[in-house]
C-alpha cells in the first residue's frame, strides 16, 4: 500500500464540442424522420377528405338555388301531395321512431 | 310480416350473395324482425390480427387479441364501414351485395328502378374510374346511371325535404321551450335535438342511450324520405308506374345505409297506400328496396361496360333531380347544420342569410360549436340558437352524450355525423391505400397542424 496508487482509467473518449454537434444533431434527424414520413400520410389522407368535401361545396356555390326552402320541386310535393311539413301525410312517410336496443348488448 | 318480411329483406337486398349466416346464428338481440343482423364481418382467412380496425371501430364491437383473427360482435356493431375502409388487407367485407339484385331488376322492362344518389357519391365515385379526388361527376352519374337503365331521384332533394320537416321540428322545440316549459306537446320533443340522417349514429343511440331517443328528430333520413316519396308521389305523378312496379336502389357513400333500408319501420309508403291513402292492395313492399355503396355503384357500372368518366352527361330525367346548394353539403360534417341554419333564418327573421356560407361549422374539426342571433319578424324578440357539429363518434361523441344526459348541454340543435369527416369517408366510399379512418386515430399526435 501507498507505494503505487493503482486506478482503474476508461480510455478517453474524446469529441471536440464541434463533433458533439454533428452527432447529437445527426441523431435527431435520423429520430425525426419517420414522424416526418408519418405526417405526410396524414396529411396526403386529409388532403382527399379536403377534396371531396371541396366538391360539395363546389356544387353548393354552381347551385342556382341554394336553400332548401327555395326548391320549388320541394314546393310542388307539399302543394300537389304532402300540404306542408309536420302534415299528417308528412308526418306517415316523411317521419319514423326509434327504438330502445340497449336490451341487446346488456 | 313476420318471416316473411326477413326472406323479403334478404331476398331484395341480395341473398345471392348474402356471407352472414354465422352472423345471423350468434347475433340476434339487438335486432328487430327482418333487419340485417350485422352489414360488416372480418374474412378469418385474410386476417392478420394487425388491430387496425379497432383503432377506427367508435363502439369496440371488435374483439380478438393482438396477432389472432378478430371478430365483429354484430349486436355492438352500428354498421359504419370505417374498419372496412381502415383495414391494410381487405379484410372486413359486406355480408350484404345487391349488384346482382339490381341488374336483374334493370333488365326486367316492367320495373321502374329508381336510383336515390347521396351527397357524397358524386365527389367519390370518379375515383373508380381514374378520375381525381373530389371531382364533381352528378352529370356524368346521371348520363352512366341513365343508360345503365335508372329513373333518376337525387337525395339532395329529400335532403331538401329533410331541412323543411327536421327545421319546422326544431322550431317546434324551441318555441315550446320558450312557451314556459310546461310539458312539450305531443311530438315535441325535448331540446337539444339531436340529427338523424346518420343511420349509425341513429343505432348507436338505440344501443347505448336510449335515454336520448326523445332528443333524435323524427324526421327520417333523406334516404328513407326519398324511398317513401319515389312509392308515393314518384310513382304516381312523375313516373305514372304502379307503386309495386317501383324498385328504390339508395346510391349511398355508407354501409350502414344497407341495415337502415331493412328496419321494419320503412314501409311507410305501403302502410300509407294500403290504408285511408290510396287503393292499393299488393303485397307489402319496403320503402326502399336495395342499397348499393359507391364502391357497389362503381361495379355494377363496370359490368355493364359503361365507363363514367367518359360519359357525357344528363340533367336528369324528370324535376326529381333538381335539388339546392344546401341539400348538396348534406354530405360534408356540418353540412345538415348549415343547411338548417339557412332555412331557420329565412323561416325566423323573413330574409335569408347573408352571407349564405356558415364558416364556423365547416371543416374538420372535431367538435364545432356556433351561436347565431336571429331577430323574430313577428314578435321583435333576439332568439339565439346554438349549435353543435360532431364528427367522428369515437373521438368526439363522449363529452356531448354527457351534457345532454346531465341536462348542462347549452345546445338548441346538435349534428352528428358517424365517419370522420362526414359522408365523404363514409365506409362505403372507394378505398384507399392509406386507409380512410387514419385522420382520426393519428390526428391528436399532431395536434401543432
Amino acid at each position: 500500500m501507498g507505494k503505487k496508487d493503482y486506478q482503474y482509467m476508461e480510455n478517453p473518449f474524446q469529441v471536440t464540442r464541434r463533433e458533439f454537434l454533428s452527432i447529437t444533431g445527426a441523431i435527431a434527424a435520423f429520430t425525426a424522420l419517420p414522424a416526418v414520413w408519418v405526417r405526410s400520410r396524414v396529411t396526403k389522407r386529409n388532403n382527399y377528405l379536403r377534396a371531396r368535401a371541396a366538391g360539395l361545396y363546389l356544387d353548393d356555390r354552381n347551385a342556382k338555388i341554394r336553400v332548401s326552402h327555395g326548391n320549388p320541386v320541394v314546393t310542388k310535393i307539399y302543394d300537389e301531395f304532402a300540404h306542408a311539413p309536420l302534415s299528417e301525410i308528412s308526418e306517415a312517410l316523411f317521419h319514423t321512431r326509434y327504438i330502445n336496443r340497449s336490451k341487446g348488448i346488456a | 310480416m313476420g318471416s316473411s318480411r326477413l326472406e323479403y329483406t334478404l331476398g331484395n337486398h341480395g341473398s345471392e350473395n348474402f356471407r352472414g349466416d354465422d352472423i345471423m346464428e350468434s347475433a340476434t338481440k339487438s335486432f328487430q324482425k327482418g333487419e340485417i343482423p350485422g352489414i360488416i364481418a372480418i374474412d378469418e382467412a385474410t386476417c392478420k390480427g394487425c388491430d387496425s380496425c379497432k383503432r377506427h371501430c367508435p363502439t369496440g364491437a371488435i374483439t380478438g387479441m393482438f396477432g389472432a383473427v378478430h371478430r365483429i360482435d354484430a349486436d355492438r356493431c352500428i354498421n359504419c364501414g370505417q374498419c372496412l375502409v381502415s383495414c391494410p388487407f381487405g379484410a372486413p367485407f359486406e355480408t350484404v351485395d345487391a349488384v346482382e339484385t339490381v341488374l336483374t331488376r334493370l333488365n326486367n322492362k316492367d320495373v321502374a328502378v329508381v336510383g336515390i344518389i347521396a351527397p357524397a357519391v358524386r365527389v367519390a365515385i370518379g375515383e373508380e374510374f381514374g378520375l381525381p379526388a373530389g371531382t364533381l361527376a352528378t352529370a356524368r352519374m346521371y348520363g352512366a346511371m341513365e343508360k345503365a337503365g335508372f329513373k333518376i331521384l337525387d337525395n339532395n332533394l329529400a335532403a331538401d325535404l329533410t331541412i323543411m320537416e327536421e327545421g319546422t321540428e326544431l322550431l317546434h322545440r324551441i318555441q315550446g321551450e320558450l312557451s314556459g316549459g310546461e310539458a312539450p306537446e305531443e311530438g315535441h320533443g325535448p331540446l337539444p335535438q339531436f340529427t338523424s340522417c346518420c343511420p349509425a349514429w341513429v343505432r348507436y343511440v338505440e344501443l347505448n342511450h336510449p335515454a336520448l331517443i326523445p332528443h333524435l328528430s323524427s324526421a327520417k333520413s333523406p334516404q328513407q324520405m326519398a324511398g317513401a316519396l319515389a312509392k308515393t308521389y314518384g310513382a304516381q305523378k312523375i313516373w305514372g308506374v304502379e307503386p309495386g312496379k317501383v324498385f328504390t336502389v339508395g346510391i349511398m357513400p355508407c354501409t350502414a345505409k344497407k341495415f337502415e333500408a331493412s328496419r321494419p319501420e320503412f314501409i311507410s309508403a305501403y302502410h300509407h297506400l294500403a290504408a285511408g291513402g290510396g287503393t292499393y292492395s299488393g303485397e307489402a313492399f319496403p320503402d326502399v328496396d336495395a342499397v348499393l355503396t359507391t364502391r357497389d355503384l362503381a361495379r355494377l357500372l363496370k359490368k355493364m361496360g359503361i365507363d363514367l368518366a367518359k360519359e357525357p352527361g344528363s340533367a336528369g330525367d324528370s324535376v326529381m333531380a333538381e335539388y339546392s346548394g344546401a341539400g348538396t353539403i348534406f354530405g360534408n360534417t356540418g353540412g345538415v347544420m348549415e343547411a338548417a341554419l339557412r332555412t331557420v333564418h329565412a323561416v325566423i327573421t323573413g330574409t335569408e342569410m347573408e352571407p349564405l356560407e356558415y364558416r364556423d361549422v365547416r371543416g374538420l374539426k372535431g367538435v364545432k360549436s356556433a351561436s347565431v342571433n336571429l331577430i323574430d319578424a313577428k314578435t321583435g324578440k333576439a332568439l339565439q340558437v346554438n349549435v353543435a357539429v360532431v364528427h367522428g363518434l369515437k373521438e368526439n361523441i363522449g363529452a356531448i352524450v354527457d351534457e345532454v344526459l346531465s341536462g348542462r348541454s347549452p345546445y338548441h340543435f346538435i349534428e352528428v355525423m358517424n365517419c370522420p369527416g362526414g359522408c365523404i369517408n363514409g365506409g362505403g366510399q372507394p378505398v384507399h391505400p392509406e386507409g380512410s379512418g387514419w385522420m382520426s386515430a393519428i390526428a391528436p399526435l399532431f395536434a401543432w397542424r
